[in-house]
This record gives C-alpha cells, sequence and structure tokens, in this order.
C-alpha cells in the first residue's frame, strides 16, 4: 500500500533579499495512513516548511512528493487546492481564524469550498463543533474566545471536511500547560479513528507521546524515534534543550 | 459550476459584511461613483428632455410637410429685389408649386391678418390666419367641432371662421362658439367649426420657432384679400405649407420647390425653405455632440471614481492578506479568492451606481423645477448608467483582486 504522503530528497529554499535561505535540504520522509508522526527541532530548523510542503500549502524546489501515491509537486494550483481541502487539515500556533466570521462561520468556510450547500455545511459545522466541545459558542467572534477555544475552532475546522491527515504545526505553543494538553487530546482522538496526524511541537514531552518522532535540525532530518527508542532519545533532546 | 455558484453568492456575503463593517470608508469609496453616476444621468435627463422637446416641435410642424416662408428685405436687398421684379411670396407661387406638384402632394398659401378679434366688444387674444379650403389636411390640424373652411368658403370669399381651441375657450367659455358671430377688423363672421386642442409647449430648446396653434383663428384667404387688402400686392402670402404624400420624398421636393420659386423671383432670395424632416435630422446630430462632450465628462468623473474604489480595493486586500491565506490553506482556489473581492469591488461601485442614479433623478427633477428646463429619463439610459457603475467595478477590482488572488498562501499567514 501507498505511504499516505510521501516526499524524496526534498529541498526548498527561499530568497530573502538578497539571500538564498535553505529551509529544506534534501529531506526523504514517509507518512503512513493512520500514523501520528511528531516533529520536533529547534526554531528555523525547517519543520514548518515541511509542513507545508507535506500538506501541499507549499512545492518543493526539488526533489519529489506523494499524496497517497499520486505525485503532487507539479500538479496545477487548483488541484493542490482540492487537495488541502478535502484531503489535509491545517491547525496553526495562531489558530488562524477570520476574526470578521462567527465561530460556526469559521469552520463552514473549507465547505463553501468544496461547494457543500448552506444548510448541510451549518450541520457539518455544528457537529464537528459539539465534537471538540463547542456546540454552545456557534454565533461568537473568535475575539469572545480563549485561546485554547479559538484552537479548537481551528481543529474543528481542519476536521470538517473529513480529512485523512491532519497536520497541526505547533498547536499547543500559545495555550498554557492544561489547555494544551486538552488540545494535545482531541488530536490523539482524532489518531484514534484513523486520521493520520503530524505535530510539530517544542515539547519533547508531547513529542513522546506519538508514534514515531522526526527530529529535524538545520533542514535535514536528524533521526528518526521509533518504538523503544522514543523515550531515550526523547531524554536525549530534553538534555539538549537545557 | 455550481460550485462557482454558490462560492460566489457566499463571496457576496463576506464582501456585503466587509462594506458594513467600514460603513464610512465603503460610502467615502463609493462617492466617486456616486457623482459620476449621478453626473451621467442628470445629463442624460437633460439631454432627452431637450431631444424630445425638440422632436415635439418638429412633430408639430409635420415630417412629411414643408414650409416656405416669406423673408421681409430691407435696405439694398430690397432695393435690388425691386429691381429684379420679385414681388415676394405670392399666391402665383403656391398655385406653381401645386401645379408641379401634382399628386405628389397639396399645398395651402397663409397669410397672417392683423386684425383684431371681438366678441360683443370683448377682444381675444388670437391671430386671424387666412387660408385655403386645403389647409387642414395639409397641417394634419383637423376641426373637432363644426367643419373647416371648405372650398365654397374660399371661393366666394364668404365671412365664415374657424376658431382654435384657447381663442374659442377665451370668447366662449364653454358654450359652443358654433353659429355665433364674432367680429374680425370690421365685419361680422360666423363661426363654422371648433379645431381640435395641440399641445404646443414654447420650450426652450426651440429649433424653430412654433406659434401657438390653438390661437389660430382661420378665414377664408379670398375674404381677408377682399376685406383687408394689401397696399401693395393682392396676391401677397406669408407662408406655404406644403404636404408631400411620402415622407421619403421630403428631401426630394423641398429643392425643386426652392428651384421654382426662387426662377420666378427672378433669383432673389426673398423666402427660406424650411424642412421640418431635416430640421430633426440636424437637430439629432446636434444632440449627438453634445452627447460625446457630455459623455466625456461623465467618462472623467467615472474614471476618477473608479480609481478610487482601486486604491482602497488595493489597502483592502493588503489588510486582509492573513484571511486570504487563511482561505488558501483551507482550499480556496486562487479564482475563488479574485472573485471574493471582485465581487466586493463591484458591489460597491453598483451601490455607489444606485446611489448615483437616485441622486441624479434628484437632481433632473431639482433642474426641472427650478430652472424651469424638461427632462426626461429613459429606463434604458438608467439601465445603463448601472450597468457602466457596475463595470467600473469590474475593471477597477480587477487589479486588487488579481494581487489578492496571485498571494503565495505561506507569504500570506505569515503577513503580520
Amino acid at each position: 500500500m501507498h505511504a499516505l504522503v510521501r516526499l524524496e530528497e526534498v529541498h526548498r529554499s527561499y530568497l530573502m533579499g538578497s539571500a538564498t535561505v535553505e529551509a529544506l535540504r534534501g529531506v526523504s520522509l514517509r507518512v503512513d495512513r493512520g500514523e501520528y508522526l511528531a516533529v520536533i527541532g529547534p526554531s528555523g530548523s525547517g519543520k514548518s516548511t515541511l509542513m507545508h510542503i507535506a500538506g501541499c500549502l507549499d512545492r518543493p524546489t526539488s526533489g519529489r512528493c506523494w499524496l497517497d501515491g499520486t505525485p503532487v509537486e507539479n500538479l496545477p494550483d487548483d488541484e493542490l487546492s482540492r487537495l488541502r481541502n478535502g484531503r489535509i487539515g491545517f491547525v496553526f500556533q495562531s489558530f488562524f481564524l477570520i476574526p470578521q466570521l462567527s465561530v460556526q462561520e469559521n469552520v463552514e468556510v473549507p465547505l463553501v469550498y468544496a461547494g457543500v450547500e448552506r444548510g448541510e455545511r451549518a450541520g457539518r459545522a455544528r457537529a464537528v463543533l459539539e465534537r471538540v466541545g463547542l456546540g454552545r459558542r456557534l454565533e461568537h467572534r473568535p475575539n469572545e474566545l480563549s485561546g485554547g477555544e479559538c484552537q479548537r475552532v481551528a481543529i474543528a475546522r481542519a476536521l470538517v471536511t473529513g480529512p485523512e491527515l491532519v497536520l497541526a504545526d505547533e498547536p499547543t505553543g500559545n495555550l498554557d500547560r492544561r489547555t494544551g494538553d486538552e488540545i494535545t487530546g482531541l488530536l490523539e482522538g482524532l489518531h484514534a479513528e484513523g486520521v493520520s496526524v503530524v505535530v510539530v511541537t517544542h515539547d519533547p514531552a508531547k513529542a513522546r507521546r506519538a508514534d514515531r518522532i522526526v527530529q529535524m535540525e538545520d533542514g535535514l532530518i536528524e533521526r528518526e524515534l521509533r518504538g523503544s527508542e522514543r523515550a531515550r532519545l526523547g531524554d536525549a533532546l530534553e538534555a539538549a534543550a537545557r | 459550476m455550481r460550485q462557482g455558484a454558490l462560492q460566489h453568492l457566499e463571496s457576496a456575503r463576506v464582501g456585503l459584511r466587509s462594506i458594513q463593517a467600514h460603513k464610512l470608508r465603503s460610502a467615502l469609496t463609493m462617492l466617486g461613483v456616486v457623482f459620476g453616476v449621478a453626473a451621467v444621468v442628470s445629463m442624460l435627463a437633460i439631454a432627452g428632455g431637450a431631444r424630445r422637446e425638440a422632436v415635439e416641435q418638429i412633430r408639430l410642424l409635420g415630417t412629411n410637410n414643408i414650409r416656405v416662408t416669406h423673408l421681409a428685405l430691407s435696405g439694398k436687398a430690397y432695393a435690388a429685389a425691386e429691381q429684379k421684379g420679385s414681388r415676394g411670396l405670392t399666391t402665383g407661387d403656391a398655385d406653381l408649386v401645386a401645379a408641379s406638384l401634382g399628386h405628389l402632394g397639396r399645398i395651402a398659401p397663409v397669410r397672417f391678418v392683423e386684425a383684431p378679434v371681438l366678441l360683443r366688444g370683448r377682444e381675444a387674444a388670437g391671430r386671424v390666419v387666412a387660408t385655403s379650403a386645403d389647409y387642414d389636411e395639409v397641417t394634419d390640424f383637423r376641426a373637432a367641432q363644426g367643419r373647416f373652411l371648405s372650398e365654397l368658403d374660399v371661393a366666394d370669399a364668404k365671412r365664415v371662421a374657424v376658431l382654435g381651441a384657447s381663442v374659442a375657450r377665451d370668447l366662449f367659455g364653454f358654450q359652443s362658439p358654433l353659429g355665433r358671430r364674432i367680429r374680425i377688423g370690421g365685419d361680422e363672421y360666423t363661426v363654422v367649426g371648433l379645431m381640435e386642442s395641440k399641445r404646443v409647449r414654447e420650450g426652450r430648446a426651440t429649433v424653430i420657432r412654433v406659434r401657438d396653434i390653438n390661437r389660430d383663428i382661420y378665414v377664408p384667404i379670398r375674404t381677408a384679400s377682399a376685406r383687408f387688402p394689401l397696399p401693395r400686392d393682392a396676391g401677397a402670402i406669408d407662408e406655404l405649407a406644403i404636404r408631400v404624400a411620402d415622407a421619403d420624398q421630403v428631401s426630394t421636393v423641398a429643392p425643386i420647390a426652392t428651384r421654382l420659386i426662387r426662377e420666378r423671383h427672378h433669383g432673389v432670395d426673398d423666402f427660406e425653405v424650411v424642412v421640418p424632416a431635416e430640421l430633426l435630422a440636424q437637430a439629432q446630430s446636434t444632440q449627438r455632440v453634445f452627447n460625446v462632450v457630455m459623455g466625456s465628462i461623465a467618462a472623467i468623473s467615472l474614471l476618477v471614481g473608479g480609481i478610487g474604489i482601486m486604491n482602497v480595493m488595493l489597502t483592502t486586500v493588503t489588510e486582509r492578506t492573513r484571511e486570504i491565506g487563511i482561505r488558501r490553506a483551507v482550499g480556496a482556489p486562487r479564482g475563488a479568492i479574485l472573485a471574493q473581492f471582485l465581487i466586493e469591488t463591484v458591489l460597491i461601485s453598483a451601490a455607489g451606481g444606485l446611489v448615483g442614479i437616485a441622486l441624479g433623478f434628484a437632481m433632473a427633477r431639482g433642474i426641472n423645477l427650478f430652472a424651469g428646463w424638461e427632462t426626461a429619463l429613459s429606463p434604458l439610459a438608467t439601465a445603463g448608467a448601472f450597468g457602466v457603475s457596475a463595470l467600473v467595478g469590474i475593471v477597477f477590482g480587477l487589479y486588487p483582486a488579481r494581487r489578492a488572488a496571485q498571494m503565495d498562501p505561506i507569504g500570506a499567514l505569515r503577513f503580520e
């Protein structure tokens, strides 16, 4: 069977002013269906770029990418939009809700682009919001919610189209420990239901809960840890972090 | 396709909300288009009114008609005419033109007689018009009660008169004037007919002076010759009214009539040939120039309005960069982002168009009330003005919307 996501020798460089910054310098990775993967590494190590490329939000400068066996690096922009819309959900550190829209409308946004009719949209949005525990906050605006609540809305938005892959870029980075744990719990719940979850995190304790950890350093995958290795290398990381 | 429509409906809702959220800004943005459209609408109303007035006046003269009027000469020109032996416009000219026209048309000579019109000592403001029995047919102006002058009236120089509606009302109120006697000059005349009432507007956009025919009092031309003899020439007339059976032949007949009369006058131009249909065409071409000038002014104000909108939309796009990134991340294709901003721009400009149309109507009404100018607004012109305002939105919204659509999603998300 195909891996859900496969990257092979992916390079990604940006032009920052006159200097070229290499965010990824040859990364190969696969994410299997139903897998729970944590990506750790210091700021600027290329974690977010990796997420964006895996999520069809960005294209590699060179290298190849597949989503469910389909090569995506050369797909037209509209195709990538459709893949993001239907098969991938994003959760960001700073929530990225649209401030003018209510909670329910924010969650409905992906469904608008999926061509779902208004009545059905409302029903589906309410159902996912119920699931993340915000069934009573439908009409609120994002600025009337706490950070944790905002992130729940964002998770509901990521889920509403029923994606196979959820990519979370430091989803708990802006939250206190307790709220962060709740959000992690929600993501793990998704994993339990068979959705592939990739979480970028700074927190080794959270990373250790994943099936597999990918540690990035300077645009490369430094090491991969699975099974019993996770605990050991997690400790080493923690030591490194100090 | 359906999916697109759904997205666009959603875009319209988002756009409306964004407009509501920035009421003042949206209002100021619209202003340029509002004034542009108001200018277009009010100017079209004025132009429309002027055109309608001109057309009405000329219709009154008849598009099948040709009028030959006597020109009073003076000084050297008079002396020259004297020398060449021209006697001015006469019944002889009428007979000549009638003979050459044959069945192509009919002709009626007209002489204006300066004489007071009285009923039991009360004078009516009217004009005595001496003519032939064909006059009603030639001018398509008919008797509503009784009859018009007959061949016999003219041949026998009877003392009968047919009253215009206004004169009849002045003299007789709502009583029937038929069979009553009025005094013209020194003699009594029997009223045999009452003319229909015609709407005559003494307008601003006068292409040709139209007398108020409702104030005419028609008497047989031979009666006038006998009772009000001219000092010099018994056959002199003031006008020749010609009606050509086929409107297409007006432009053929007019030069022939001109040549015939000129020959008879030994080359003296002591007459003028007026073709209402040609005046109409002339008026329309003048109108076209006027329209081009006004159209350019309106186009400039709409251009300025459009640039204002574009400016604000560019700001809006920048402000909403983050939102664009979010929408792209959750799967909005570029086209949807383009449509969203384009629809928003069109909403603003179309709303400006509606307000402008209302303002334009108000201005036209004001001009009508205070300046007394006739204004006329066609639904087509109004719809056109609205269409143009929407078009301004499309044209000037395209660049900002494209800019929004071309944004890189990651860059947009990171935008602070």
